[in-house]
């Protein structure tokens, strides 16, 4: 809190700012240029305005891809918040097992993208995949390729697989950080684990789980590796996301101007989405003392 | 409130080698004051959780009011807490907090509990403050009365509950706390390695030293004739000091360095080697004779009152240090004699005081 | 006392495991059986895929190149973010939170928004289709986290130790690398696995700034998915030996681990 003024910290800042700048400000800014023209050839350019985000705000497809963005993102928070606190609550504190059980848990964060694609293709597929036999097995006829249900199913199920982990982790990095005394306090007072849940865990919690929420929200924003290998976007568009949109338009079209124009308004949405869950965290915190 | 008894208490935890705790017996009348004394590692801990349920304990072993408690949990022990660290729930006001132990009453009796108890305590101001919001001591002093708050509460446990106040508020808590007991007939139990604050407070202080008790008895018992060598070393400040020597027809003798013989004073006990035990307040530095000969290092000023300062004199005989507490005026360093109260000196045999050893010894 | 809420305890951890562990057991099946019997249901036992990559060069050059722009990230990340979080962590100077905050955004920005631009980007200053391409594109997430992690682990380091080191006359320069690094080198650690965490996973930056050169093992993946129909007991066994590097950097940093995941932040 009580840092000392010192003008030249800067100089520490300095190399981040340069790296920073260089993968960052340019690209920004060369996309906001391409943004308000129209681009031809290299030579050929014409400023025109506000036109192409007029146009992909009205694109159909663009606002397809933004509702099932929000209702995907949507999903996996409200699956993956609860069940990563279940886990963290399940995992004892201290004893030889906790290492291992962290270990495991932390393994799907560090597989690369495609691949858990790929895992939940070979696992889910309906000739080759345990999961899909499974299912078939049970008379239900299951394809993920086919039915857009079935899609989302799989994909929900392979996000919750993927990142529910990192919610667990982070939970229970701030569980492990409360006194026992807390805990024994409430077993004195006859408290049920729900009331233990509630009344001493909870609001010890609430800064880890902000980090949760706002790493799942922007990080399920942006998906675009895993159900581009697992479904494609299909069937149809129906797992098509935001992100699998903006790449076909840009590397699949060149579409230079409607693709940056996207961008600058996919960004903005992401900025949007995290500023609003946050100052309504502060908001309810103030509210409460 | 209860008379709680410790029957033959021993307590080894699993996979441990030793026990932790081994034959306590202990009775604490109902509404008393009791403290529970020791350094770290004396089993504090573990009696106070077996006292309050969080460890099960043996059957037959732990009774409040004739009642087997040992496998009882804490709740239906009616048994509360008050910690080292402030423990309250951060989303509850201090007025939530303290009415939550009460769920079973009504609400107006909670209410009505909860804000005589705020008012003894000096917190009333704050009842509708978050925890955040109240200073350290304030909320110490709301985990204070969250911890009173059950009406039918059988024990209050405190750990060391002062660890965290400053020194300047210490005092103050303490006696909050004492008149707050009084008034309310609670039996305590007040767990701490703080000799000064086990005395101060406590009607009956218990020394608890690897495990076992050493001794059970009033403030003034343990400073006046402590049971054993650890009760007279760990009471006071600083402790007994302790010489080694023999008893011979009923007088306290030690050897000097030039091979002569000194007497201490009177010990009416069998003859035979014997430990001899003085307070620093039992003895002062003489120019007779005819004392313990001593060579005076330094002396430490603890206060003045009527132009005299007063404090310790540290001193060595025979490689064995001793404190004298008394006038410092004219103490300089060099050769000196101290004079000890003859009818006050302690003897010790194999760690315990002639005669009041456990049984058998 | 416990014994109801740790049962439930056991379930809980058991069938969540069940789930963690089902598609990669089935991946590890998949990756030691040949395409036909997979294809045909049938059961068998080979080695084939695996020695499929381990000799075809497409395969273990992709590997190579993926570890080494995740190392390259990873120095740099990691040299750049000490500084700017040590004076983030203790001093206060213009902007700092600005800043400070400013930084964090960028990793919100989503990767696909940055696609074009950096590989015009990259191919203007000719360093498109080499694992730095990759590296420094990715330094755009990965270094804002890091200050961020490293920032919480410093500032969990208390003043007094600055002020001892000045005392005893120690240079910044001397106290900073030999006294204050090895003071927070789990939080290295931790910075470590998370740009591990980003870079080694990452598709869609890697596949864009890459061409034949330094096409990294996730591309090599996806490709191979692509062409002359699937040969999906390479494809798995590919899958394993993409989980291992991830395996060795978690159990490097198993002991600092619920630290890292507070990103530093939990006294």
């Amino acid at each position: 809190m009580n840092r000392p003024q010192n003008n030249r910290a800067w100089l520490g800042v300095l190399p981040v700012l340069l790296i920073v700048a260089f993968s960052a400000v340019i690209p920004l800014m060369t996309v906001v240029n391409y943004s308000v023209q129209d681009i031809f050839d290299v030579n050929t350019r014409l400023f025109v305005g506000f036109d192409w985000y007029r146009e992909t705000l009205r694109d159909p497809r663009f606002l397809d891809a933004l509702l099932r963005q929000l209702g995907f993102s949507a999903l996996v928070l409200a699956i993956e918040l609860p069940l990563g606190i279940l886990v963290a609550r399940a995992i004892p504190r201290e004893g030889r097992w906790v290492g291992l059980i962290l270990v495991l848990l932390a393994i799907p964060l560090l597989i690369p993208w495609n691949v858990v694609g790929t895992i939940w293709q070979l696992f889910a597929r309906p000739d080759i995949g345990l999961f899909g036999q499974l299912v078939n097995g049970l008379g239900i006829e299951f394809n993920y390729t086919a039915e857009p249900l079935h899609a989302w199913v799989t994909l929900i199920m392979m996000d919750v697989w993927h990142w529910t982990s990192l919610v667990a982790l982070l939970a229970f990095s701030g569980l492990t950080a409360i006194p026992a005394a807390c805990y024994q306090a409430a077993v004195m007072d006859g408290a049920g684990s729900w009331q233990v849940f509630r009344h001493v865990e909870l609001p010890r919690l609430t800064a880890v789980l902000v980090i949760a929420v706002l790493l799942r929200l922007m990080d399920s924003f942006m998906i675009y590796t895993e159900p581009f290998v697992l479904t494609g976007g299909g069937p149809g568009n129906s797992t098509t996301f935001l992100s699998q949109y903006l790449t076909s338009m840009a590397v699949g079209q060149f579409d230079l101007g409607p693709a940056a124009a996207f961008s600058v308004l996919y960004f903005l949405a992401v900025l949007l989405l995290c500023w609003l869950f946050y100052t309504s965290v502060i908001a309810s915190d103030g509210e409460r003392g | 409130m209860a008379e709680i008894r410790l029957e033959g208490l021993t307590f080894r935890y699993p996979n441990a080698s030793e026990a932790t705790l081994s034959e306590l017996t202990l009775a604490v009348p109902r509404g008393e004051a009791h403290a529970l004394l020791g350094s770290s590692g004396a089993g504090k801990s573990t009696l106070l959780n077996l006292l309050s349920g969080l460890l099960p304990a043996p059957p037959g072993s732990i009774f409040f009011d004739d009642v087997d408690v040992g496998r009882l949990e804490p709740w239906a022990r009616k048994v509360t807490q008050v910690f080292q660290f402030p423990v309250l729930y951060e989303a509850m006001t201090v007025l939530e907090n303290l009415c939550f132990p009460m769920r079973e009453l009504a609400a107006g009796e909670q209410q009505r509990r909860a804000r005589d108890v705020a008012e003894r305590l000096g917190i009333h101001g704050v009842l509708t403050a978050k925890p955040a919001a109240l200073t350290l001591v304030q909320k110490q002093l709301a985990a204070i009365g969250k911890a009173l708050m059950r009406p039918d509460v059988s024990l209050v446990l405190l750990d060391e509950p002062l660890t965290a106040a400053e020194p300047g508020h210490k005092w103050r808590l303490r006696q909050t706390l004492r008149a707050l007991q009084a008034d309310l007939g609670a039996t305590m139990i007040y767990v701490t390695h703080d000799q000064t604050e086990a005395l101060t407070f406590a009607d009956r202080v218990s020394v608890l030293h690897e495990g076992r008790i050493l001794q059970t008895g009033t403030p003034e018992a343990l400073v006046d004739a402590p049971d054993h060598e650890h009760v007279g070393y760990f009471v006071g400040s600083p402790g007994m000091n302790l010489i080694d020597g023999e008893v011979r027809n009923g007088r306290a003798l030690i050897r000097t360095g030039d091979g002569g013989v000194l007497e201490l004073g009177a010990l009416p006990v069998a003859d035979g080697p014997c430990r001899f035990g003085f307070r620093p307040e039992w003895a002062v530095l003489s120019q007779e004779p005819e004392g313990l000969p001593v060579q005076v290092h330094a002396t430490r000023t603890l206060g003045a009152s009527r132009g005299e300062t007063h404090g310790l004199v540290v001193a060595e005989h025979q490689g064995t240090e001793i404190f004298t507490r008394q006038n410092l005026a004219g103490v300089v360093p060099g050769p000196a004699r101290v004079r000890i109260e003859p009818e006050r000196l302690v003897g010790f045999r194999d760690g315990w005081r002639v005669g009041a050893g456990p049984a058998g010894q | 006392m416990r014994g109801a809420s740790s049962k439930m305890a056991i379930w809980v951890l058991g069938l969540y495991g069940l789930y963690l562990a089902a598609p990669v057991y089935w991946l590890l099946r998949l990756a030691l059986q040949s395409n036909q019997a997979i294809l045909s249901g049938e059961r068998d036992f080979t080695l084939a895929n695996f020695a499929e990559i381990f000799s075809n060069p497409v395969w273990y050059q992709g590997f190579a190149n993926s570890l080494t722009y995740v190392a390259i990230n990873t120095v740099i990340s990691v040299s750049v973010a000490l500084p700017a979080a040590y004076a983030f962590s203790r001093y206060r100077f213009l902007g700092d939170r600005h800043l400070f905050f400013w930084l964090l955004s960028n990793r919100m920005a989503p990767p696909a928004v940055f696609l074009l631009p950096f590989f015009q980007l990259y191919s203007a200053v000719g360093l498109f289709d080499t694992p730095l391409a990759v590296a420094l594109a990715h330094c755009l997430f990965t270094v804002p986290l890091s200050v961020w992690i490293l920032e919480g682990f410093m500032s969990a380091v208390p003043r007094s130790l600055d002020e001892m080191a000045r005392i005893d006359g120690h240079s910044l320069p001397y106290f900073f690398f030999r006294i204050f690094l090895p003071t927070i080198r789990g939080g290295i650690g931790v910075t470590v696995f998370f740009c591990f965490m980003f870079s080694w996973v990452e598709l869609l930056l890697a596949r864009t700034l890459t061409g034949s050169e330094a096409k990294p093992i996730v591309v090599v993946m996806t490709r191979t998915v692509s062409a002359s129909g699937i040969d999906w007991g390479v494809l798995a066994a590919a899958g394993v030996l993409t989980i291992l590097p991830g395996l060795a950097v978690v159990w490097f940093v198993r002991r600092h681990l619920v630290k890292g995941f507070a990103l530093g932040r939990v006294s």
